[in-house]
């Protein structure tokens, strides 16, 4: 049987990091991605990463602007610890060779962003999350790891309290195949494919989340999805508030700038969720365009403005919606963009089940609370990537050797056979595309009681007919539809929490917005939400919020 | 109401093993011309064919998976759209990429693609001459900058390799990408190694580049890989002079046009081939004499000599004789 | 039409053909051709390995030569098009032009940047409708398959040919089809013929000739048209050698450019100079009903 010291699932940043952690603390590791580590979707993040090392700025400013920004639902004392290793992790991943933009000096250039008291925000062009990635796999290559390239984590084995080990899918030649393992650790990102407008990759399914979930572990907070303001109309592909910040304007059907209205200050430049909050009554009130969506209007800028300074917005505009900005307006709305909530850990990365370990998206430690800040996301990777790697190795010193048995294996594959073996059943892609469009329609942005118990009463249908997933596919090399029927059943639970959440919680805090309880409530709601694995569907409970030195008050940009 | 366009698509099917050839298997759509390959064949998943084998993944051209050949062409699917591709073709057709073995539909087998990537030992050697600062980034120059900064725009698709007609004759050549890649080390003023790895690449690897420019051509990121491959062969020569038979070339090219300002055939095959070479091509040669027996004689210099061996002289290191 | 003609090196020498039936079709179709005994070798992507601002001087003296004199290139060379395309593209870069200005200088001459680098294909594609040319014809090459064969150097880099798809151009092919022949579409016809290393792996130059000559052969062509001396040199003189590597008898006659357009024009295969090919062209010129004279 395969065994390792440490298994890391997922091989993002996140993941890589904590492979790397672990792997020099001496252990033996092993990475298991469903993905090609570079394929991850952390290659797909644009802005920059955040750390407050300039002169004028302070690790102080910092961690004041994450505890605000997250409605004041991220744990201060967690926060703190990020904020102060920012600088570290930032050098230590240009040692290892990441290619940033340097200022005339020769410094590590900066730039600002939405939220933040200065810039702060470190960045390579505008493909930060695609030059880390690349550094960190390059530099994980100069370590001894085992990488399961391209299997799909089924099963997380605990017994007697903890983690054991993982069975895992391999697609390439079609088997299941187990792990044992000391520790685990879950960095297999976000679940944005729970909605089908996401600015998310395909996939980004939740795998790890929902399969920690099932064997025990607690999630977090999953009720506070952020919804990205300007997401291109079909594809989904992020237009970076970028374009915006270089003077781009929204419009709805009747040519009006609408944002006058919202934000009489800062108009289009306003935060993300008094944004995407606009384009949503807009298109509500009959004032988007016909197949809801608003105009982002970029030609007043003039041609050469917008291809020197929004080239790759021309290039996703005109590959992906058949637009030129430099003459039309950009069909955009509000998408799905980042997963608050996650596996609930610590800042060592622990979960609540012994020997199990969670970083990245994929994990809730909380420091975004109830609003991620710009440029803080890729930072939580490595922070808590590397944090997480390195509790795991030091728990997998002195576990005892994990069992694994061969019932585990046949348990896990047993129901994939089942689906594979039905004559006749629901196709994977057409349940999950209902599970999207029952998140689209009744758990965006805006939510109302009588929605999310919609949402709540057509989850339930899928979940019956889930029971009638088949899988086509017989042939054993590269069967994606096989991945796909597990993936559906991912996000199908995940939906189940997050709209559980969502009906619980009776405030609006960050980007959790209730129409029917429109103000934050302190005295009730400032705790994070805890969901528990149980047959008949999630049990919430709630954990306290750590203070350390911030207290709350109305945020205000 | 949106335009749309009648698309027919002809994709390759084959599982090795199970198959025994491979086929085409036609599809047909209405869809708006602008609709991306990916979005076609993702609504052949959906809506036909389940079975259907490929990868994707971020659909933004970012991630490097959805790789195949459209049309002939090495693309990313996720970046194609079908009407430029009708208009042209009237159709389209859709094969795995070349150079990797199929290992199902349109999934090819990378792993000669990594094996390539990984023989230029991609990551930073340090140099303990000069070790990183402390707790600070390396500072750099804006112009030390300048010469990689775009490098990590690469996506590792294997587009390129894909393309590439010198990695289909010689499985030795590591391909575009590898060699793409070994230039952002070379240059980067944080790597201990750059003379060593020029050494390392030169046998069998970077001289057997066409220069044809199929990679450049195929990046879906713009890296243009001819063109770093170009700027390390310069690189290679200035470090170490000529040790290759490819560098000889280059080398004797250029002292060849001194001479004369035009090319002395006959004596450029004579200074790269060297004696034994020269003589192992003496049959090649008479064959050739036969037709064109011009090429015994040499050319004549051309007018204005002076002014090309000043150029040589001022842009060239070395001390000329005439 | 006026051009400065810069023949480039081969046309000079081995490839002599070449520079014959260039002059033929010019005179034929009234394009002036003004001779730069003053031109040197474009450095044929071997002289920029070794030293690219050295090229990119070199080529910037040959365009300085032609604006001085108020006219266009007229290339029949694939390489040389694109070296010296690539010198003009070079220029702009203000980097680059900081190092050449002074140069230039020097040798007391100047370039401004309007120098045009224009293929015989592409003058004659550009300048003379099909309905033109097809007026000219005289000899249509009825029943003849040809393969065009580009030359990587006149596709790509892409954005320095912004009329052709630089993996599926079509212009040859328009052109042959105003001749009267039948265009063949083939994978190969945008691949490299091996030349650049003919002198480094001749092996694996031989096999990709090979590969090229067999897709075509492979797609019914009785021959192959190249506008690339360089090229007919891979094709043609060491098509024996490929025919080694690739294990197949190939047989395959390869046009220059000039050369076809001539046959349709009316010339005698001898003003063309087809008998100096190594592969024989009988065989086609028999398809179109016309016999070479033995040189």
């Amino acid at each position: 049987m395969r065994r390792h010291d440490v298994v890391v699932v997922g091989a993002g940043l996140a993941g890589q990091r904590a492979a790397l952690a672990a792997a020099q603390a001496g252990r033996d590791v092993a990475i298991v991605s469903k993905l090609h580590p570079l394929r991850s979707h952390s290659g797909a993040a644009q802005g920059g990463i955040n750390a407050a090392v300039g002169a004028e700025d302070s690790v102080d400013t910092h961690i004041y602007d994450t505890v605000k920004g997250s409605d004041y639902l991220g744990d201060q004392d967690a926060i703190e610890f990020f904020c102060r290793e920012a600088g570290s992790i930032v050098v230590e991943m240009e040692h290892f060779g990441t290619i940033f933009s340097r200022g005339a000096d020769g410094s590590l250039a900066r730039r600002a962003f939405g939220g933040a008291g200065f810039p702060r925000t470190i960045y390579a062009a505008d493909r930060t999350g695609l030059a880390l990635l690349q550094a960190i796999y390059e530099h994980l290559g100069t370590e001894t790891i085992t990488v399961y390239e391209e299997w799909d984590l089924v099963q997380l084995i605990v017994r007697d309290g903890r983690a054991q080990g993982i069975v895992a899918f391999d697609r390439k030649h079609g088997t299941f195949e187990e792990i044992a393992a000391r520790a685990i650790v879950i960095a297999t990102g976000p679940a944005g494919r729970v909605y089908s407008r996401t600015t998310n990759a395909h996939s980004c399914t939740g795998d790890g989340l929902a399969i920690a979930y099932r064997a025990g572990a607690w999630l977090k907070d999953m009720e506070f999805v952020q919804f990205h303001p300007t997401a291109l109309l079909e594809s989904g592909i992020l237009i970076t508030e970028g374009a915006r910040g270089e003077g781009g304007i929204l419009k709805n059907v009747n040519g009006d700038r609408f944002m006058t209205k919202y934000a009489p200050h800062v108009m289009d430049l306003a935060s993300r969720d008094v944004v995407s909050r606009a384009i949503t009554t807009e298109i509500a009130e009959g004032r988007g365009f016909p197949g809801e969506y608003v105009h982002l209007e970029l030609m007043h800028l003039g041609k050469e403005k917008i291809e020197s300074r929004l080239q790759e917005i021309c290039d996703f505009s005109r590959n992906f919606a058949g637009v030129d900005p430099v003459n039309e307006p950009i069909p955009v709305r509000p998408g799905q963009h980042y997963m608050m909530g996650g596996i609930s850990t610590n800042i060592r990365g622990e979960t609540s089940i012994a020997g199990l370990y969670s970083a990245g998206e994929a994990a809730c430690v909380s420091i975004h609370g109830a609003n991620r800040l710009g440029g803080n996301s890729l930072l939580e990777t490595l922070v808590f990537g590397k944090q997480a790697g390195i509790a795991a190795a030091e728990y997998a010193l002195t576990a005892a050797l994990p069992s694994i048995t061969a019932d585990d294996l046949s348990a896990a594959e047993r129901p994939v056979r089942a689906m594979q073996a039905k004559k006749d059943g629901v196709e994977p892609l057409a349940l999950r595309s209902e599970i999207q469009s029952v998140m689209d329609r009744w758990v965006g942005i805006y939510r109302n009681p009588a929605d999310l118990g919609k949402a709540w009463d057509a989850l339930a249908d899928l979940r019956r007919r889930s029971s009638e997933l088949r899988i086509i596919d017989q042939t054993s090399s590269y069967s994606v539809n096989l991945g796909e029927a597990l993936e559906t059943q991912h996000i199908l639970d995940l939906a189940e929490v997050i709209v559980a959440g969502a009906i619980a919680r009776t405030e609006s805090r960050g980007a959790h917005a209730r129409v029917d309880f429109p103000k934050r409530d302190d005295a009730n709601w400032m705790k994070h939400t805890i969901a528990a694995f149980r047959p008949e569907g999630p049990q919430l409970s709630y954990a306290p919020v750590a203070y350390t030195r911030w207290d709350p008050k109305e945020r205000v940009y | 109401m949106v335009e749309t366009v009648h698309a027919t698509f002809q994709v390759y099917r084959f599982t090795p093993g199970v198959d025994s050839s491979p086929r085409y298997v036609s599809y047909e759509f209405d869809l708006p011309p602008h609709t991306p390959v990916l979005s076609a064949l993702l609504k052949i998943r959906q809506e036909i064919d389940p079975t259907l084998a490929m990868r994707y993944s971020c659909r933004s051209s970012i991630c490097g998976s959805c790789a195949m050949v459209i049309n002939s062409k090495s693309r990313l699917a996720c970046q194609t759209q079908i009407g430029p591709e009708l208009a042209r073709h009237g159709r389209i057709v859709i094969d795995p990429m070349r150079n990797q073995p199929v290992a199902r539909d349109l999934i090819v087998d990378q792993k000669p693609f990594w094996h390539d990537y990984e023989r230029i030992d991609p990551h930073l050697i340090a140099d303990p001459a000069h070790p990183m600062p402390e707790g600070q980034p390396n500072p750099m120059t804006p112009e030390q900058v300048d010469r990689f900064y775009e490098t990590p725009r690469c996506i590792a698709c294997g587009a390129c390799y894909s393309a590439c007609p010198a990695k289909e004759a010689d499985p030795e050549f590591p391909g575009p990408m590898a060699l793409a890649k070994l230039y952002r080390f070379v240059v980067d003023p944080r790597d201990g190694a750059t003379r060593e790895r020029l050494l390392k690449i030169q046998p069998g690897g970077l001289w057997t580049c066409l220069r044809c420019h199929l990679c450049t051509a195929a990046c879906p990121k713009d890296v243009r890989p001819s063109e770093r491959i170009r700027d390390l062969k310069e690189l290679a020569i200035a470090a170490q002079g000529v040790t290759e038979a490819g560098s000889r070339h280059a080398v004797a090219f250029k002292e060849n046009i001194y001479e004369r300002g035009l090319l002395n055939e006959g004596k450029l095959a004579r200074q790269t081939l060297g004696l034994a070479g020269t003589a192992a091509q003496l049959p090649q040669a008479m064959r050739i004499l036969r037709k064109k027996p011009e090429l015994l004689k040499s050319p004549p210099k051309i007018e204005g000599l002076a002014e090309v061996r000043k150029i040589y002289e001022m842009l060239e290191d070395e001390e000329r004789s005439g | 039409m006026k051009f400065a003609y810069y023949p480039g090196c081969v046309a000079q020498e081995s490839g002599k053909e070449l520079d014959m039936a260039t002059r033929w079709v010019s005179r034929k179709l009234g394009i002036e051709l003004v001779e730069f005994p003053k031109f040197s070798c474009c450095g044929s992507g071997f002289i920029d390995e070794a030293n690219l601002t050295l090229n990119v001087a070199l080529n910037a003296r040959n365009l300085a030569l032609a604006e001085a004199a108020g006219l266009d290139l007229l290339t029949v060379c694939s390489t040389c098009t694109g070296m010296l395309t690539l010198a003009n593209v070079k220029l702009k870069d203000p980097k680059m032009r900081a190092k050449i200005d002074p140069v230039l200088q020097q040798i007391g001459t100047s370039y401004r940047g309007t120098t045009k680098v224009r293929h015989l294909l592409h003058v004659l594609t550009e300048e003379f409708p099909p309905a033109q040319l097809k007026a000219l014809v005289t000899r249509p090459l009825t029943g003849l398959k040809v393969g065009a064969f580009y030359g990587c150097h006149l596709l790509r880099p892409a954005e320095e040919y912004p009329t052709e798809e630089p993996e599926d151009p079509r212009q040859f092919e328009d052109l042959i089809t105003a001749l009267g022949a039948t265009p063949v579409y083939y994978r190969g016809r945008v691949m490299c013929c091996g030349f650049p290393i003919l002198f480094v792996k001749e092996g694996t130059a031989n096999h990709i000739a090979g590969r090229q000559i067999q897709d075509a052969k492979a797609h019914g062509a009785d021959a192959m048209a190249t506008p690339c001396p360089l090229c007919h040199i891979s094709l043609d003189a060491y098509q024996n050698k490929a025919e080694h590597e690739v294990h197949q008898a190939l047989d395959m006659p390869v046009f220059h450019l000039p050369q076809l357009v001539g046959l349709a024009l009316g010339a005698r295969p001898e003003e063309l100079g087809l008998s100096r090919h190594l592969v024989s062209v009988d065989g086609a010129l028999a398809k179109i009903g016309t016999v070479t004279v033995p040189a």
